[in-house]
């Protein structure tokens, strides 16, 4: 091509530079948002990679041989240790602070073989190795509060076998009796490397239809910023035509003088994404920030992402100049859209099939095709995707055609009408709202499933939200437990140590329904309805019950023929003497779980990595909104500019500023509200049809408040893109501007 | 013609300065228009007579000088002092506006194009589609109330926009080159009917123009050179 | 074009020998046809008659070409109200508009004023001719066109005239 057109047709006009400018700004964002979005899914498949060992559940530590009844099993004999197994076992609820620590207490044989990730061989009884963020933890908090708990420090945990810098990972030495008493550890010889278990293509699901959920509107962005200045560049274009350049060659100088601002943007993009990846590993997904260098995705990938890019806005560029066909003498009468018709609706509903039809035959059919699944509701998704950016011309066309008939104002006549005759330009503009709308709805939904389980509130009748439990082992006897009482109560906060009493430990067979109490210790525990009785009696349910129990009389019942089997710590509430509590009961020794209380239930979560994904879908929402509204104002500013000698006249024949304004705010309101409604029904619809393809007991619920701020602030964000451009409104529409220049 | 020699201007401007950064574009004129006449306002380009079409009108404030517009029957009103909503509300109800070319909104049918300023000024739509169409037919335009402006020919495109000027029963009409870009044929035919509509109605006109085919449809013409009105075309008074 | 009225513009500028006066007839508006000795002074003896003119002191030899002439008052007059009649459009009055204003910038009068004098009568011709063309048939239509596309043709030159005024002014001093 010769470079003299190239040059007369770029360069030339300061707005020329900016619209350059933009473009390049535009891909850069882009780039850059697209590297770190792949950088983060990265991350987070690498983190739960290297935290993957910590899913291993190994195999059973006893052996209960086979009898003849199908409903009871011969007594128990325990599986000796090998040099090649270890005992391990795993405390779901060591808890410090607000924080879940992943806790393993390790016996193994002396000669044992088994390696444990990060550490090699397990410790000594009464050592521990601890991830650096924990060890810090310990240092820097009193020891009884978090550090008596594990003992004698032996090392930290290479990074290599953490998710990330603030994974907080112990694993201590015991010996394998202590291990043997509860009958909950497990044997293990390697550690898996699976880090979703079963349902690891289901999780591959949600990350596919969530990278394209996040991936949509920065290819939107980046449509946006190719057709910056199109009105102008029209007629450069015609200029071109008109001194004698062919279609083909106006076509390929709109493709280069594209792809060359874009080639510098992407380029931005990846350095923008250099220095920004270890910003970006600050955000905490699920409570731990990601190692910046799990973000990093290869040259190989970097290239292939700018090489697609640059690629793809110059091909956009040089179809749209084509279609746009630009003649001799510009295109002086506006371009006749052709009326959007009903078949507009067939990819929207093809998605929707396509995302029903998996899920229908994994639910219904209970047929399970993981080869077939999987795909259908990726494609699905993608057409629902397409199929809302398709269907909304048409929705805004019948809904302006309704509108016009009804309009009874200036205003109303003419937005109605540019909508009624311009639906496909009109609704461009708000199509990246109405996606990042339904994307977020998307997020919401399927997150809302997380928000379910919540601590209950104090009641009388129920155990104290400040309170820690730990039922108690077979060995304690009344004197220990009533000695460790004593130590606890000597603790600062911890106001009040109650022991409960039954015939035979909990975890015994021949343990009984109800705990017995002394009725002095009753109103400790928070029960306000004593019977008159020296002795009162619970039903052991009381220890894990989300309803209030009442007391009954017991008074038949003597504390001395009983043993302890449950002892009850109450705190003042604060942070410190909660895990002072915790820590006293752990190293009590005598104590046959873990101390848990009913705030434990809020740190306890079933999904990590949908809600992982959750997280970044709350940032990615935040993206789209962000250029969705960009790409509103970006759209309104040129709806103003596009038509500034015709506003102008009517400005000057009388029409108040005001009645420009609300044309312009009616023209972008009634293809957003026409779509919006759809887009959040749809969300949610889609949120439930993954959640319950990936496991029916899901339940889909109201979504969090955050849903609705996103979606007020999409909404304000929409107004402020509608009235941002306003000032243009005065400026652009003066008498000066109806002046031909 | 309709003047009346006793009667006071319709529109009286004195003393009009006005500028454009370093340009003068008016430099001190006084003009009178007469009710019911048809005045053609004529000059070389770049002499200041759309800035004066302006400053009558109401569009701009001049920077010196005044503009007072007494309609028959009503008190006066200095239009140069007048803040601009309530100058876009006096030419909204009381003045008419003809430009050359694209003045009408491309998405909205040709009566709906008229129908703006009634429903502008609250008129419901079915009335004002109604007298849309009445004003229509007198242009001529019978059946043509559906069509898109970029269906219709340049004459009849103009004969819309007068058609929208004059359904307000404006008492003045401001045309600024209504035939600028139409044939002899088109732009008589235009001329012709426009001048018929606001005779019988009793409309004051003023009419830039540099053609004086168009200026000889006038009552009379003034010259407007360098800013100022030539010598021969200057108020009495 | 009036010759005399010319001559005798011409000579209000200053008194003037009857060659003299003749070579600059021949200068301003003699192009391709310069004006006879004869008709010269036929024409300013014409002038001496009517008292528009008057010839100063004799000197020697007597011929007319020896005599120095002066305008007259009513002379004065008489190029005054020429210049500012506009002349009735017609087809030949090109040349005579043109002698008046090449006159009026010599005298340093105000030509700007003649050519807006001439304009109004030629709109208000105009303005006649279309006013006829309401209620006549289309043969008088297109005689009404006719005369109006004339007189369209001199107020264009009447425009580009007064819009090189001031160039003319300068070209006609330094001439």
């Amino acid at each position: 091509m010769n470079p003299g057109l190239l040059k007369l047709a770029v360069v030339g006009s300061r707005s020329a530079y900016g619209r350059l400018a933009g473009i390049a700004g535009g891909v850069a964002v882009g780039v850059c948002l697209l590297l770190l979005l792949w950088g983060g899914a990265n991350g987070l498949s690498a983190r739960d990679d290297r935290g993957a060992w910590l899913r291993e559940t190994g195999s059973p530590s006893v052996a209960a041989p086979r009898t003849d009844d199908p409903t009871s099993s011969g007594p128990a004999t325990p599986v000796p240790l090998t040099e090649d197994t270890a005992l391990m076992e795993a405390n779901p609820v060591e808890v410090f602070r607000d924080q879940l620590i992943n806790r393993r207490d390790v016996a193994a044989l002396a000669s044992t073989t088994v390696k444990i990730p990060g550490i090699g061989t397990p410790p000594e009884p009464g050592l521990y190795f601890a991830s650096p963020a924990l060890q810090r933890l310990i240092e820097s908090t009193p020891g009884d509060e978090l550090g008596n708990r594990f003992g004698t420090f032996a090392g930290t945990i290479d990074d290599a076998a953490l998710p990330g810098p603030d994974s907080l990972v112990v694993v201590t030495g015991a010996t394998e009796t202590e291990l043997r008493q509860n009958g909950r550890a497990f044997l293990v010889s390697d550690f898996t490397t699976n880090p979703y278990g079963g349902s690891a293509p289901a999780y591959r699901t949600v990350l596919s239809v969530g990278a394209i959920a996040l991936f949509f509107p920065v290819l939107l962005l980046i449509s946006i910023v190719t057709s910056l200045g199109a009105a102008q560049r029209r007629e450069r274009f015609a200029t071109l035509r008109l001194i004698g350049a062919s279609p083909q060659i106006v076509s390929r100088i709109a493709a280069v003088e594209t792809a060359i601002p874009s080639l510098v943007g992407a380029a931005l993009g990846v350095a923008l994404a250099i220095i920004l990846r270890p910003v970006a590993a600050q955000i905490p997904v699920n409570g731990t920030r990601l190692f910046a260098a799990d973000m990093t995705i290869g040259w190989a990938a970097t290239t292939a992402v700018v090489a697609v890019m640059v690629a793809a806005t110059a091909l956009v560029a040089a179809r749209r100049t084509a279609a746009a066909g630009v003649g001799p003498l510009g295109a002086t009468r506006a371009v006749h859209e052709k009326t959007p018709t009903a078949w507009r609706s067939v990819p929207l509903l093809a998605g929707l099939a396509t995302m029903i039809t998996p899920v229908l035959m994994v639910r219904v059919l209970e047929v399970r095709l993981p080869w077939l699944e999987s795909p259908l509701l990726i494609l699905g998704f993608l057409l629902i995707l397409v199929g809302l950016v398709v269907i909304g011309p048409w929705l805004t066309h019948l809904v302006s055609r309704v509108g016009l008939r009804h309009a009874n104002s200036a205003a109303g006549v003419i937005a109605a009408s540019r909508i009624h005759k311009t639906p496909m330009a009109t609704f461009r503009s708000v199509s990246g709202l109405v996606i990042a709308v339904f994307v977020v709805s998307v997020f919401a939904g399927a997150s809302s499933v997380f928000e379910a389980t919540e601590a209950p509130p104090a009641q009388p009748g129920m155990l104290q939200p400040t309170s820690l439990y730990a039922t108690l082992g077979a060995g304690a006897a009344p004197a220990q437990a009533a000695e460790a009482a004593r130590q606890a109560r000597e603790l600062p906060g911890i106001p009040s140590a109650t022991i409960g009493y039954g015939p035979a430990v909990l975890s015994d067979k021949d343990a009984g329904p109800e705990i017995y109490l002394r009725a002095t210790d009753a109103p400790r525990l928070g029960f306000e309805d004593v019977p008159a009785t020296a002795t009162v009696a619970v039903d052991t349910s009381f220890l894990g019950s989300m309803q209030p129990l009442a007391l009954t009389a017991a008074p038949a019942a003597n504390l001395d023929d009983l043993v302890p089997v449950v002892i009850v710590l109450g705190t003042d509430g604060t942070p410190e003497a909660m895990d002072r509590a915790r820590t006293a009961l752990n190293v009590s020794g005598i104590t046959a779980i873990p101390a848990t209380s009913p705030l434990d239930l809020r740190l306890q979560s079933t999904g990590r990595l949908i809600q992982g994904l959750a997280v970044f879908a709350y940032l990615g929402m935040f993206v789209a909104i962000a250029i969705a509204g960009l790409s509103l104002a970006v759209a309104t500013a040129s709806a103003i500019l596009d038509r500034k000698r015709i506003l102008g006249l009517m400005r000057l024949m009388g029409m108040p500023v005001s009645v420009l304004r609300r044309i312009i705010t009616r023209e972008a309101a009634v293809p957003l509200l026409t779509v919006v409604l759809l887009s959040v029904g749809l969300g949610f619809l889609v949120a439930w049809l993954m959640v319950t393809f990936i496991d029916d007991t899901y339940q889909v619920t109201w979504p969090a408040t955050d849903y609705f701020a996103a979606l007020g602030l999409s909404l304000l964000l929409a107004l402020g893109a509608v009235i941002t451009p306003f000032t243009l409104v005065r400026a652009k529409t003066a008498v000066t501007a109806t002046r031909f220049e | 013609m309709n003047t009346n020699e006793n009667a006071a201007p319709i529109l009286r401007a004195r003393s009009l300065r006005h500028s454009f950064g370093q340009t003068d574009a008016l430099r001190g004129i006084d003009l009178d228009v007469q009710a019911g006449e048809v005045l053609a306002v004529m000059g070389p380009s770049g002499s200041g007579k759309s800035t004066l079409l302006h400053c009558l009108a109401g569009v701009l404030v001049p920077d010196q000088g005044s503009v007072d517009y007494s309609p028959a029957g009503r008190a006066g009103t200095a239009i140069s002092t007048l803040a601009e909503p309530r100058r876009a509300r006096l030419r909204l109800t009381d003045f008419g506006f003809v430009f050359q070319f694209g003045q009408l909104l491309p998405e909205l049918s040709a009566a709906d194009n008229v129908s703006i300023p009634l429903l502008l000024s609250g008129t419901r739509r079915q009335d004002a589609l109604r007298r849309s169409t009445e004003m229509l037919e007198r242009l001529g335009l019978d059946g043509l109330g559906a069509k898109l402006p970029g269906e219709l020919s340049g004459g009849q495109a103009q004969r819309v926009a007068v058609a929208r000027a004059m359904v307000t029963s404006p008492a003045v009409l401001f045309a600024d080159e209504p035939t600028g870009s139409l044939d002899s044929l088109a732009s008589e035919n235009v001329l012709t009917l426009m001048l018929e509509l606001v005779r019988e109605a009793g409309t004051t006109v003023v009419m830039i123009t540099h053609d004086a085919r168009t200026a000889a449809y006038a009552d009379r013409e003034v010259i407007v050179r360098d800013g100022v009105i030539a010598a021969g075309y200057r108020v009495s008074a | 074009m009036n010759n005399s009225l010319t001559l005798l513009g011409l000579l209000s500028r200053e008194a003037s020998y009857g060659y003299d006066l003749k070579h600059s007839y021949d200068r301003y508006f003699g192009a391709g046809k310069a004006l006879a000795f004869g008709q010269v002074y036929s024409t300013l003896a014409r002038m001496v008659r009517d008292e528009l003119i008057r010839a100063l002191g004799e000197e020697t030899g007597g011929g007319p070409d020896r005599k120095k002439y002066e305008i007259t008052w009513a002379g004065q007059n008489k190029v005054h109200e020429w210049l500012f009649t506009p002349d009735v459009p017609s087809e030949s009055l090109q040349s005579n508009l043109f002698a008046k204003t090449v006159i009026a910038l010599l005298l340093d009068d105000d030509a700007n004023r003649l050519l807006d004098l001439q304009r109004m009568r030629h709109m208000a011709r105009m303005r006649e001719l279309t006013r006829l063309k309401q209620e006549a048939n289309l043969l008088q239509v297109l005689q009404c066109d006719h005369g109006l596309f004339h007189i369209e043709a001199d107020l264009r030159w009447i425009d580009l005239t007064s819009a090189r005024l001031t160039q003319l002014k300068k070209e006609l001093q330094s001439a």
